[in-house]
């Protein structure tokens, strides 16, 4: 029960149907990836802690689904939620455009006092993509998202980096985060490891 | 006495429980809180009520004990030693597993067994004792059993005489463990072919039913809510969601034209432009129906299922298709399904492309019409907003608060909504929690129940809850919405479904519009 004493952070997953939330979750959570999860229905719960420096802390991910029917219960977890991570299928324009209505839809609960991510999925799809990089990036600046990341739940890609980020933003972690501004190493999650190299893109 | 002992022995943990360690598990925590709950609803009736709860538990729990052998007398409420050893009794006493003849190897396990047998008697008449009188059960099926019993009355002789020299030999000489053996397995055999013949009387029986040119529908409903057999389900289920009627003279041509009419309903959708949300919808969903099982990765059974659900969505607008209704088409098609393979493979493993394009229709259109039956008597859970489903888990919590006032008690305190893990058990009728194996027997129950997927469901799903009280009340949130999300179910067996029905039994019949006196 000494658990209990953990600080516990919720993030609430949003976006189209089959853009891949419950894959990314799955990806960060067992390292595993599979093209057949059955369609989320309402909500999903995991939780995972995750450590840095010399503190812990809890991650209470919502897995919501995708479909239009099961909207209405999404309002209450994204009034509950720190983080909302917002996900497009790069491959999917339409997914892409109907980011607004989910950040509009986040707004509407909680205001500026929550972080934005936006996250573009599938990206090992490269002969199908529909969204670039860059429009992406504007996308996610223009809305005042903190991250902006591209990555492939298929293939592990920026996946663990994503969740990084994450972290980095909790106020547990802001200031740790902030003295040692590159040092990306000196995270001593056992989860999160060799992102040093995808850290590349946009951190907006 | 010692006979009897035997007789205990022997019975033990056939005696209803089954083999499973969780079910074993299972019942004195059930009726733990029945006795709870008994204590609770005796302060609100007196004893006018009382008499009827015991017959709806000696009921529920002759049902549990026979598994799908109904055709024997109800588990003995009132265990006293006369009844164990009268030979009618002894024969009563359902199934014996193999897994329980190899523990006659093992004589050092015997006192072990005949206490958890009397471990377990013992709980029952506490219970019966706590303010009730009457012992004796009624079984949901009595008008059934006197034909069961002419079977195996000349079989139950030779039987009780086999325990008689059985337990004489293990008192008097010094090879008991060998000849313990090898009578135990006589004993088995005999059993065994027992078993047998009450099966096939079972399927007899359901077979004359079925037979009539009308069929009584509430005697096929009584006979179904213990269970199906496999080869008259199709035609069972066809008639018990009403897509067929009773009268057998009516039967091919409501078949003839309701075939017709979705043919017709086929053509007709795919013949304009496809709706593209709807379409897009069903498309992403087909391939993650129950990947994992052969059947439902054959392009034939793709195509099928799209056309169904495709089909459906477009003729009930209000709801249109909602995910969640693909697992709900798959209980039919796989049992409608089962109805042409000749070949004796498992429907699970079946390639459907194997059959006539005709054959494949049939199926497809008895599917989409017992979906839409189905699907009528739950409209408003995939209506906008879902007002059924959410209904439906405020009933679930009213009733965890009776039924198990701690656990309820537990989930509020560590901030675990209802909404937040029994939605999806509305939403998907736990399928996503049971394998569809086990749903079909589930469904035989669901049919049977005058309103089994709206209300009976409920009762299941508390039964399902309650079933992991200990555990839930020892983890916080966290464990908690992990546990419920993927529940242990995986090895769950047809008896562990008709363990979970029964317990939804007694919830329902204790429960079941006495919500507003006790709130």
């Amino acid at each position: 029960m000494s658990k209990s004493n953990l600080s516990k952070y919720k993030i609430v997953f949003l976006g189209e149907q089959n853009v891949g939330k419950t894959s990314l979750i799955t990806r960060f959570m067992y390292d595993t990836f599979d093209s057949t999860y059955a369609a989320t229905i309402g909500i999903d719960f995991l939780s995972k802690t995750m450590y840095l420096d010399d503190k812990t802390v809890r991650l209470q991910l919502w897995d919501t689904a995708g479909q239009e029917r099961f909207r209405s219960l999404i309002p209450s977890y994204i009034r509950d939620s720190h983080v909302a991570v917002i996900v497009y299928d790069v491959s999917s324009k339409k997914s892409f455009e109907l980011l607004d209505k989910w950040i509009e839809d986040v707004k509407i609960e909680r205001g500026e006092n929550v972080i934005i991510c936006i996250v573009g999925n599938k990206n090992d799809l490269t002969d199908e993509r529909q969204v670039s990089l860059q429009d992406g990036e504007a996308k996610a600046k223009a809305h005042g998202a903190k991250i902006f990341l591209e990555t492939s739940s298929k293939l592990g890609y920026n996946v663990k980096s994503l969740f990084k980020k994450i972290a980095k933003t909790l106020p547990e972690f802001e200031a740790a985060g902030k003295s040692g501004e590159e040092g990306a190493s000196e995270m001593i999650d056992i989860n999160v490891e060799n992102t040093t190299t995808q850290d590349g893109q946009c951190q907006c | 006495m010692t006979q009897v002992y035997q007789n205990e022995f022997v019975f033990g943990e056939g005696g209803g429980k089954g083999t499973n360690s969780t079910q074993l598990a299972s019942a004195p925590s059930l009726l733990k809180t029945l006795s709870h709950a008994f204590r609770e609803k005796d302060k609100v009736k007196k004893s006018v009520v009382a008499n009827d709860d015991i017959k709806t538990i000696g009921t529920t729990f002759s049902h549990l004990s026979m598994s799908n052998n109904e055709s024997s007398t109800s588990l003995n409420l009132s265990s006293s030693p006369k009844r164990i050893n009268n030979s009618s009794s002894s024969l009563a006493r359902p199934k014996v597993s193999k897994r329980n003849s190899f523990k006659f190897d093992s004589p050092s396990l015997t006192p072990r067994h005949s206490d958890q047998y009397t471990d377990l008697d013992d709980d029952w008449d506490a219970d019966v004792e706590h303010g009730l009188t009457t012992t004796d059960s009624a079984p949901k099926n009595l008008e059934f059993r006197p034909q069961t019993f002419e079977y195996p009355t000349l079989k139950s002789k030779r039987i009780s005489g086999s325990v008689d020299s059985f337990a004489k030999v293990k008192s008097n000489t010094p090879l008991d463990d060998y000849y313990e053996v090898n009578k135990t397995k006589e004993l088995e055999a005999a059993k065994e072919k027992e078993e047998m013949i009450a099966v096939v009387s079972k399927i007899n029986r359901y077979k004359k039913i079925l037979n009539e040119q009308t069929i009584e529908l509430p005697k096929l409903k009584k006979m179904a809510w213990n269970g199906i057999p496999e080869e008259l389900r199709p035609l069972s289920w066809q008639l018990l969601i009403g897509y067929l009627p009773p009268n057998s003279n009516r039967r091919d041509l409501q078949l003839q034209r309701k075939r017709q009419e979705y043919l017709n309903g086929i053509n007709q959708v795919f013949a304009s432009a496809k709706e593209q949300t709807t379409w897009h919808q069903i498309e992403i969903d087909i391939p993650r129906t129950n990947p994992k099982i052969k059947l439902y990765t054959y392009e034939t059974t793709q195509r099928s299922l799209e056309r169904i659900l495709y089909l459906w969505a477009l003729r009930h607008p209000a709801s249109g298709y909602v995910q969640g209704i693909n697992d709900l088409c798959t209980p039919f098609f796989q049992v409608y399904l089962s109805d042409y393979i000749k070949d004796g493979t498992a429907v699970e493993n079946f390639n459907p492309g194997e059959l006539t394009k005709q054959e494949m229709n049939n199926v497809e259109a008895d599917t989409y019409w017992s979906l839409t039956k189905l699907l009528e008597g739950i409209q408003d859970n995939y209506i906008h907003a879902q007002p059924g489903i959410i209904r439906q888990v405020n009933e679930l919590k009213d009733l965890i608060k009776r039924i198990d006032f701690d656990l309820s008690q537990h989930l509020e305190t560590e901030n675990v909504e209802f909404i937040q893990f029994s939605f999806r058990w509305m939403n998907c009728m736990l399928m996503r929690e049971l394998s569809v194996k086990n749903t079909i027997r589930m469904w035989d129950t669901y049919l049977a129940e005058p309103n089994g997927f709206s209300e009976f469901h409920i009762y299941v799903c508390a039964a399902f809850l309650v079933k992991w009280s200990d555990e839930l009340k020892k983890m916080e949130f966290q464990d908690i919405m992990m546990f419920l999300q993927n529940p242990p179910t995986k090895g769950w067996t047809e008896k562990d479904v008709e363990l979970l029905l029964s317990e939804a039994f007694i919830w329902q019949s204790l429960y079941k519009n006495a919500a507003a006196h006790l709130r």
